[in-house]
């Protein structure tokens, strides 16, 4: 058991519900929200100080029921039942309550101290439902605190409760009791329980968890530690299905759910006949079987010329003190080895600043806007019939737009999938989609270079690769995808100040993380030339660099950072050829730059890919990964040199 | 009272049908459970995405829009309510 004196809660609650979002407004942003359900699928942690107490807050993967589906869901329950948490404050969604108190119900069957945290009441009042809080409080028989986590309010009260309860030591809620007829065959399984077994939460719970958990619940050791009781869950199992002809599993959920139902009319009126909403109107354009896909692509194609035509000025503006600065340092006097450190450090520090910067914040704001609006299942709902095309559904869609921003949380964003097979498939295409950082310099030397026009042509034909590779890949695998379902988010107009929020977590990241990186490749490049060694990585890489794709053979040593962080490449790419930026036309021929960026940008996915591909999915998934890139890479850098 | 069972994708849009079965596989009527779709729940079902795509369901009891792939929609059988009674 946890030390009282700093209590662990955690937040539990079904996806979209508004969990991180509440955990940001008391712990600070440190969790990614968005509207979308599965957004956060592993946990966070915080340490608060809240009226003199130490809290650690745990914000956790949604969860439609304690019956885990998806890998996300099982990582939520792995810390409702490894760790016992001291108090559990489960978020609900107010405008979904019906379904919602289905998962309540089942927390409220652990009897362990709970806090319901009603959120997105004003939601529920746009909906017109109306919840009488203090009802629901005596029904469930937990305290519950009305809040509306984005814009703070109720916060404090749902603190103050959360230190009552573990304070007092209150708050253990009594398990609901079902129909009598479900009931006696319950109470009858907790009897044949052996006195000793190493149950969950009480012995209701446990009996609960062996009829409906399937599988998925220690059926295989049950076998060895008490083969009676396996032979009495099954008997009760049969009795169950006797008695609503349904399996035993749906007995138990259509009991939560009738009396789910029924607290929900008890606790709520719903006023009729209402108007349709703003966003009720705007939705049914966005999700329209013809319409949508016109507005689908116009989002895409304004996405990315607000980015360009954000970016690009920006950029021009950036890169001449950065250009003077590199002037400057390569006419003073002084020992080469300075030099080179100053060097390095001005090239890193200038293309952070200057090249990725410019494009990478538009991005990150129209990407947010996109996700918290609750665009992304939209897309996912737009596109699934292409994505079956490519053996996925739309579901993959998420991860893959995810993708766009970062590939690594993309491919954790892959737990979402029910399906192992899913979620290999999408984790080895999601390399070849080319996250922000490499969008930015794409953006930054292919459009500022050849115009957007190429440099949109070079996005689409990320597409083409993406398509062709998973048409390739799925016809490797039998089974098909098991289908798409998915929840679709109502559509939230976010407010500037979330979004803001954000993108500075997202851009604090990018300086602390990233950028170092990029200084710290450029420093090491300096150093290389300055002992001679890039001569010889080039002479390794001239095979590739020279005789296959045509390019500079000075390239090849940009190759070994691009490893690292892909943009490495490309903005290396100056420093190795020794020139200035606006001078690379002379260097470079258009054929060049477009071979060079598009074999950078597949060749290999970056060392933080291959790590996260290995953890999530397995070793040999990683090396397949790579291999799939370096391939599809050489093809298609030789094919466009033969091309253009 | 009308009573006919069909299979969701074919059935009308934009009226009251009642979810008579889930006839999947356990992990598909498991997810549709978690979800919130039980047999006996009012549903309505909307568009339906271009090219063979997914059908958008709502359900009347609970509130909450789904999107179900064709597959998974052929699995949904449903009566169709009067909404007279
Ligand atoms: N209108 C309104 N929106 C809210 C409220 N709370 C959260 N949101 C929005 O709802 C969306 C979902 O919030 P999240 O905090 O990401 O939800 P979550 O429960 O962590 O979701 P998962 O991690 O996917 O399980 C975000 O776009 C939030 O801005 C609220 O009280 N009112
Ligand atoms: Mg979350």
């Amino acid at each position: 058991m946890t030390k009282l004196d700093r209590p662990v809660i955690i937040f539990i609650g079904q996806p979209n519900s508004g969990k991180s979002t509440l955990f940001n407004a008391i712990a600070g942003y440190k969790a990614q929200t968005s509207n979308f359900p599965g957004t956060t699928v592993s946990h966070t942690h915080s340490e608060v100080y809240i009226e003199g107490k130490v809290l650690r807050i745990v914000d956790l993967p949604g969860t439609y029921s304690l019956n885990p589906v998806d890998p996300a869901e099982r990582a939520a329950l792995a810390h409702l039942f490894q760790e016992p948490p001291d108090l559990i404050v489960n978020v609900i969604d107010a405008s979904l309550l019906g379904r919602s108190l289905e998962l309540t119900l089942e927390l409220l069957e652990l009897e362990r101290p709970l806090v319901v945290a009603l959120n997105m009441v004003d939601l529920a009042e746009k909906k017109g439902v109306k919840i009488e809080i203090s009802k629901l409080a005596s029904l469930i028989g937990v305290p519950v605190v009305a809040t509306v986590a984005n814009r703070g309010r109720g916060i404090k009260e749902l603190l103050h409760l959360c230190l009552d309860c573990l304070e007092k030591g209150g708050c253990r809620p009594v398990a609901p009791r079902w129909a009598a007829d479900v009931e006696k065959y319950i109470q009858s399984l907790v009897k044949s329980l052996p006195p000793n077994f190493c149950g969950l939460a009480n012995p209701r719970f446990t009996a609960i968890k062996l009829i409906e958990a399937g599988d998925t619940f220690c059926h295989e050791i049950l076998e060895e530690i008490s083969p009676e009781l396996k032979i009495r869950v099954e008997e009760v199992r049969r009795q169950l299905e006797a008695l609503r002809s349904m399996p035993a599993y749906e007995v138990l959920a259509a009991e939560r759910h009738h009396l789910a139902l029924k607290l929900f009319e008890k606790a709520s009126k719903v006023e009729r006949g209402r108007r349709v909403s703003f966003e009720e109107k705007l939705d049914s354009l966005l999700m329209h079987p013809f319409i949508g896909y016109p507005i689908l692509i116009f989002i895409f194609a304004l996405f990315f010329f607000l980015i360009f035509i954000i970016g690009n000025p920006l950029e021009q503006l950036l890169l001449k003190p950065w250009s003077w600065l590199n002037f400057w340092i390569h006419h003073q006097p002084g020992p080469p080895v300075l030099k080179a450190i100053l060097d390095g450090l001005s090239q890193g520090v200038g293309a952070g600043l200057a090249i990725v910067f410019p494009y990478f914040l538009p991005l990150l704001l129209l990407m947010s806007f996109l996700e918290d609006l609750g665009y992304l299942a939209r897309a996912g709902f737009l596109l699934d019939a292409l994505m079956h095309r490519i053996g996925l559904h739309g579901k993959s869609v998420a991860p893959f737009i995810l993708g766009f921003g970062c590939n690594v949380p993309a491919i954790m964003g892959t737990r979402i999938l029910e399906s192992s097979r899913d979620r290999l498939l999408t984790s080895l295409l999601i390399p070849f989609i080319p996250c922000s950082a490499r969008t930015a310099v794409i953006l930054a030397i292919v459009a500022f270079f050849l115009g957007p026009w190429w440099a949109l042509g070079y996005y689409l034909f990320h597409f083409i690769i993406v398509a062709f590779v998973g048409r390739l890949l799925a016809s490797f695998f039998k089974e098909p995808s098991p289908g798409l379902i998915l929840e679709i988010p109502s559509l939230k107009i976010p407010s500037i100040k979330t979004i803001l929020t954000k993108v500075l977590w997202q851009l604090r990241s990018f300086i602390q993380f990233a950028w170092p990186v990029l200084i710290a490749g450029s420093l090491g490049l300096s150093c290389l030339q300055l002992i001679g060694l890039d001569h010889w990585i080039n002479q390794i890489f001239k095979p590739l660099v020279k005789d296959v794709l045509g390019l500079p053979a000075n390239l090849g040593v940009t190759l070994m950072f691009g490893f690292l962080r892909k943009e490495l490449s490309l903005l290396m790419m100056l420093q190795a050829l020794g020139i200035d930026y606006l001078s690379l036309p002379q260097t470079m021929t258009r054929t060049d730059l477009v071979v060079f960026t598009a074999f950078v940008s597949l060749f290999i996915p970056c060392l933080s890919t291959v790590v996260i591909i290995w953890k999530e999915i397995s070793w040999r998934a990683a090396l397949l990964s790579i291999l799939l890139n370096l391939t599809t890479a050489t093809l298609i850098g030789s094919l466009l040199r033969l091309l253009l | 009272m009308t009573q006919r069972v069909v299979r969701l994708v074919e059935a009308p849009q934009g009226v009251p049908l009642r979810i008579i079965d889930l006839v999947g596989g356990p992990g598909v009527r498991r997810r549709l459970l978690n979800l919130g779709f039980h047999p006996g729940d009012l549903i309505e079902r909307n568009s339906n995405a271009l090219f063979g795509g997914p059908v958008l369901v709502k359900n009347l009891t609970t509130g909450t829009n789904v999107a179900l792939g064709l597959g998974i929609a052929q699995k949904i059988l449903v009566e169709i309510v009067d909404d007279q009674t």
